[in-house]
């Protein structure tokens, strides 16, 4: 349990910031394909920082806190994670601070708070209503 | 004055290069993105601060690699920068693809997909 320590901490990141989706609307992890096309550059970069940085002895790792799962050019696992979870800790809380302000514009604006309550967790802008998607068949 | 010192400070440069002289996704002029970022920086030190608390360290620093300051708890500094320059350049390539997305679905009108974009 101790050696998955590292681990329980990304973990605990992605469970606290899930809320931010599920309640603010943040649609990151809703959005695969622009999350991967973001990311990818990102891991990629740090990891080659991270991999230099381990092979120049500024940083090393506890044996007892890491599963001790390496991959290539001894790069701990738990790093990979950290440079997936913690840019997308940081794109959910992007979003949903959108979506906040969206909706304490909308609230300024004299909407009805019911209603911009519930436009929240679908992305905080007004809902689009159901009748236009049918209504562009008929145009 | 180290190598982590450097470096960190170098990627803070290079993140705010890629968003000012190459993408510029004018991410850096909402008000979003700083109260994003503050956010975000706030909770980087309970996260950090249980990583490399010197009682009980996940990851262990060479301390001749950098300025050997360490605020707030055992956090050393250049930790900030690294985590503001990683989430600051997640921010500018997640904003950047979703405005390439916007683009090519503008581009092709008849095709199906997700068009729902966020404002800035």
């Amino acid at each position: 349990m101790e050696r998955g320590e590292y681990l329980v901490v990304m973990g605990l990141c992605l469970l606290i910031t899930l809320p931010l989706e599920l309640l603010l609307g943040a649609r990151v992890w809703r959005r695969p394909r622009r999350l991967l096309v973001a990311m990818v550059p990102l891991v990629v970069a740090y990891s080659i920082w991270d991999i230099a940085m381990i092979a120049g002895g500024s940083w090393s790792y506890s044996d007892e806190k890491l599963t001790g799962i390496l991959l290539p050019f001894e790069m701990p696992l738990e790093e990979l994670v950290f440079f997936v979870v913690v840019p997308i800790c940081g794109l959910l809380t992007l979003e949903a601070v959108g979506n906040v302000l969206t909706a304490l514009g909308r609230l300024r604006a004299g909407e009805p708070v019911g209603r911009v309550l519930r436009d929240l967790p679908h992305g905080g802008g007004p809902r689009p209503a159901p009748a236009a998607s049918t209504g562009e068949k008929v145009a | 004055m180290g190598i982590y010192t450097l470096t960190a400070l170098v990627s803070v440069v290079v993140v705010l290069a890629i968003e000012l002289l190459w993408l510029r996704t004018g991410i850096l002029r909402t008000w979003r993105y700083w109260l994003a970022m503050a956010i975000v920086m706030g909770f980087q030190v309970p996260v950090d601060g249980w990583l490399t608390k010197l009682s009980d360290p996940l990851v262990l620093y060479n301390e001749a690699d950098m300025t050997g300051i360490r605020a707030p708890w055992d956090i050393p500094v250049e930790d900030f920068a690294f985590g503001f320059g990683m989430v600051t350049l997640a921010m500018v390539l997640w904003v950047h693809a979703g405005r390439r997305e916007e683009r090519r679905a503008g581009a092709a009108p008849g095709t199906a997909g997700p068009r729902q974009e966020q404002r800035a």
